[in-house]
């Protein structure tokens, strides 16, 4: 088995910064990644995009680079391709390349598996021609594609974001349907001495809601009942707003209602969470280090809570210097002297964020969705069918597992966690907390069996080598 | 109680199946029972449904810290087998085989009990010696079971590859026609729904704490979550937990916990028509109703109470299973999980009464609880009503491991089993 000093999951802003910061003080870091080339989902690609449409996808997304370029340090071993189907408590990784399966053990170990898109349960989400609004901005990150004839409908600066950028590319929304009400908006009022603190952020927002109004797209607010129709396919996005009910035609309906960290592999290694109300999602138990209560297991970046990709770095930065002091390659005192300016920007930086959760919280259909939705896509059950389970008595997702099987498909729950806690919980009355979340197993992806043979010493491939 | 009929589900069917009431109800505690039985999983809600069925003890307490069918009786690989060596075993394991023939029609609940045979491989010389053992003494106590030449093995279940340059090279095997699989979770709402309707109290999340005992010696009651609760008589089936339980009443029990690995791959249409084990690489599998293929692994080496378990014994496992089935190669596993089971030092169960006035337990089986599920039930049932063991688990005494009276199923089968 490879050991090394530093093992780190995720190659993203908080990855590849923690990396640079340990290399730098003389760790020997491996980085495992599933994709080709770093720089997470935000920075996907961003070492190999063509100039054009890095103009398109814009300065922030640019800014990515510098990072990836760091990963060239020869104390940094980047392991593209990795899928990782295994964590253990003693900072073991099980992780496969190209169909052949390894185990790497770190003496201090950094999940930074940072976000993924709330998946958004509504009537006829599972038809072909829907997909989140991530999945249409990674299509044009990585292969310069995006969907012609398509609705963006949700919530969440993002929205406005990959909206702009399907402006830039030439290929507008029909429309922008937010389900933001100007209750939200009210209700973010409190935290503007945040948002002005965080103006930067504010300012970039504002520029693509102008970009998109100097386009001509169609914008609808407090949109309710959400619904795509179609017959075998999306033709349509429905919805409620105004007091009026309209349909628009389309053929791609771009769903988003923010984004939530991704707590596979931190629910695997049975850290405790906790609901955040503010976020509507749950996060690992972390100290300002990234550090969780499992020895040399830390998180940061989008995993450990949603910041955004400056966040992301900071906070990968600090859990770099933090194993580099914990594994004697440097002094506590230079720790801290380095680590207190990254402190002061990551306050700013999450300034802006109390408000931007406040204005843009989830739409009641994402948490709440009707009775005949399906939440559970890998199992196909519906919020009903769950509800059902909790008037039977049942107080959580992993006992809902044996009532419906909801969650036991190859995605884990990733697509339905969030929702069939949040279902149980407001049909229990019970807090989120209360009602707990699925027991993650591995693999949290799917892995052959012969890869997992030719792991042991006895294995068939082994034999006939 | 619903009665399920023919009639009763077409009649459902036209109103979409929404009309169906409530099985068994959530109970409270009352102040006093006349049995306590700790732990409500497969062979805890057997023992109340019997002791309300076949003895007329309704006034039955089930409890549990989780909630029914939630332990082991969810987590293991639902297969029934007798085909075991001492006649002590062969009766035990055959009775709870009889009482599964029939269970679908007794409880009137569908436990998808299917006798798809169970098929043991044997590898090597030894492995076939000691199969032909087996074969002969469970002919002799009246349990079927036959020697099958590779051939024939092959032409039960096609997927098994015999070529003779295998690591593990077919020899032969021993094939239970009788023996099958059956719906875990099924058999705990079958007996949960027939006890509940006979005024069984099953009372989930409520973890029992302490057993309490009186100036005599003799038990009073349990301490619970949900505070005391009077009882004359406290039966402990609660598998792995069952030493921690007991302790509070004083007595030490000869078990250790491990965790017991399973895993299922992605579902397939079928494709695999039995149950096939290896005791030479303790592996087992059968496909699920759903279409999984389940693949049970060994224990760990160590006692653990994590429901995890270690790599190295799936690797194994896998391993042995992709030679001997090598179209299943490049199937994917979806999930695996880890259930601890509570072992004794001869790999039998422990059945029956305690050196303390009104204990009874049942524990001790090990990797192979589940196939016992109606049989372990309906004994523990009649030994807290007549305060005396059933004549088939009489043999099944703590005592035994003072007085060396063992019944070594653990060097019969050469495994922990």
């Amino acid at each position: 088995m490879d050991e090394v000093d530093l093992l780190i999951l995720g190659a993203g802003p908080a990855g590849m910064a923690a990396a640079a910061e340990a290399a730098g003080a003389g760790l020997v870091v491996a980085l495992l990644d599933e994709q080709a080339r770093p720089g997470g989902q935000i920075y996907r690609d961003v070492t190999a995009v063509p100039p054009a449409r890095a103009a398109i996808l814009g300065p922030e997304y640019r800014a990515g680079r510098p990072l990836a370029e760091g990963l060239a340090d020869p104390r940094i071993r980047h392991i593209p391709g990795a899928t990782a189907w295994k964590i253990d408590p003693d900072r073991t990784i099980a992780y496969s390349v190209d169909g052949k399966a390894a185990l790497i053990r770190g003496r201090r170990l950094l999940i930074a598996s940072g976000a993924l898109e709330r998946p958004v349960p509504i009537p006829g989400w599972t038809l072909p021609g829907v997909m989140t609004a991530g999945a249409a901005q990674i299509l044009l990150k990585q292969s310069g594609i995006l969907p012609r004839r398509a609705v963006i409908a949700g919530s969440g600066p993002l929205l406005y974001l990959i909206a702009a950028q399907m402006v830039r590319a030439g290929t507008p929304p029909l429309a922008l349907v937010e389900t933001q009400t100007r209750g939200d908006l009210l209700a973010a009022l409190p935290h503007l001495p945040g948002a002005i603190r965080g103006w930067r952020s504010m300012a970039k927002g504002l520029g693509w809601i102008a970009e998109l109004k100097r386009a001509g797209v169609p914008r609808h607010r407090g949109a309710r009942d959400l619904a795509v129709d179609g017959a075998g396919r999306a033709e349509a996005l429905a919805l409620t707003a105004g007091g009026r009910r309209r349909t628009i035609p389309c053929e791609t309906v771009l769903l988003h209602e923010g984004v939530v960290p991704n707590i596979q592999a931190t629910r695997l290694l049975g850290l405790p969470h906790r609901w955040d109300q503010a976020q509507r999602c749950f996060v690992p138990r972390h100290d300002r280090w990234g550090e969780t209560p499992l020895p040399g297991i830390h998180v940061a970046g989008d995993g450990a809570g949603i910041g955004g990709a400056l966040v992301a770095e900071l906070s990968g930065r600090l859990v770099g210097l933090c194993a580099a002091a914990a594994l004697g390659r440097l002094d506590p005192v230079e720790r801290d002297r380095r680590a207190a300016p990254l402190f002061r920007t990551l306050a700013r930086e999450r300034a802006v964020r109390p408000f931007l959760d406040a204005a843009y919280p989830p739409g009641p259909q994402t948490l709440s969705p009707a009775d005949g939705t399906i939440v559970c896509r890998c199992e196909e059950v519906t919020a009903g069918e769950i509800r059902r389970h909790a008037r039977l008595g049942c107080k959580g997702p992993n006992q809902a597992k044996a009532f419906g099987r909801a969650g036991m498909g190859p995605c884990q729950g990733r697509f339905c966690g969030l929702a069939v806690t949040a279902i149980l919980a407001e049909a229990n009355g019970q807090s989120p907390d209360e009602t707990g979340y699925f027991r993650i197993r591995p693999p949290i992806k799917p892995v052959t069996l012969a890869e997992i043979a030719a792991m042991a010493p006895t294995g068939p491939d082994k034999d006939s080598a | 109680m619903t009665h399920f009929s023919a009639r009763s589900l077409l009649k459902n069917a036209l109103s979409g199946h929404k009309d169906w009431p409530a099985q068994w109800p959530e109970s409270q505690p009352k102040a006093e029972y006349d049995v306590v039985i700790v732990g409500a999983g497969g062979h805890g809600l057997g023992a109340a449904y019997y002791l309300a069925s076949q003895h007329g003890i309704t006034n039955v307490a089930v409890i549990d810290k989780g909630w029914l069918g939630g332990g082991n009786t969810g987590r293991n690989t639902t297969i029934i087998r007798s085909n075991y060596l001492y006649d002590e075993s062969a009766r035990l394991y055959d009775h709870a085989l009889d009482l599964w023939d029939n269970l679908s029609q007794e409880l009137n609940y569908n436990v998808m009990y299917s006798r798809r045979g169970v098929m043991m491989l044997a590898h090597s010389v030894h492995d076939e010696q000691s199969f032909q053992r087996h074969i002969h003494s469970n002919r002799l106590n009246g349990v079927d079971n036959c020697w099958l030449t590779p051939a024939e093995a092959k032409a039960f279940c096609p997927p098994l590859d015999i070529t003779a340059r295998r690591r593990f090279p077919v020899v032969g095997a021993a094939l239970q026609r009788r023996a099958g699989t059956a719906r875990h979770d099924a058999v705990a709402w079958g007996y949960a729904r027939g006890a509940a309707a006979r005024g069984v109290d099953i009372i989930q999340n409520c973890p029992v704490t302490a057993i309490r005992r009186g100036p005599d010696g003799a038990v009073t009651g349990v301490e619970t979550a949900k505070g005391f609760i009077r009882a004359k008589k406290v039966a402990v089936s609660a598998a792995g937990s069952t030493s921690v339980v007991l302790q509070s009443a004083g007595l030490r029990m000869p078990l250790e916990s491990y965790p017991l690995q399973a895993l299922v791959s992605e579902p397939v249409k079928p494709c695999f028509p039995c149950v096939v084990m290896s005791n030479t690489v303790h592996a087992y599998i059968s496909q699920s109703d759903k279409g999984e293929l389940v693949i049970g692994s060994g224990t760990d080496q160590y006692v653990s109470y994590s429901q995890r378990g270690g790599l190295p014994l799936i690797e194994h496992t896998v391993a042995a299973i992709c030679e001997v089935f090598p179209m299943f190669r490049r199937m994917r596993m979806l999930r695996k999980w880890g259930g601890i089971v509570d072992v004794t030092p001869d790999r039998s169960p422990i059945l029956g009464k305690l050196p303390v006035k009104g204990l009874y337990v049942n524990c001790g089986w090990g990797t192979g609880g589940f196939k016992a599920t109606p049989g372990a039930g309906h004994l523990l049932a009649w030994t807290v009503a007549k305060d005396e063991p059933h004549p088939i688990n009489a043999p099944f005494t703590l005592e035994r491991f003072t007085t060396g009276r063992l019944i070594d199923e653990a060097a019969a089968a050469a495994v922990a089993h």
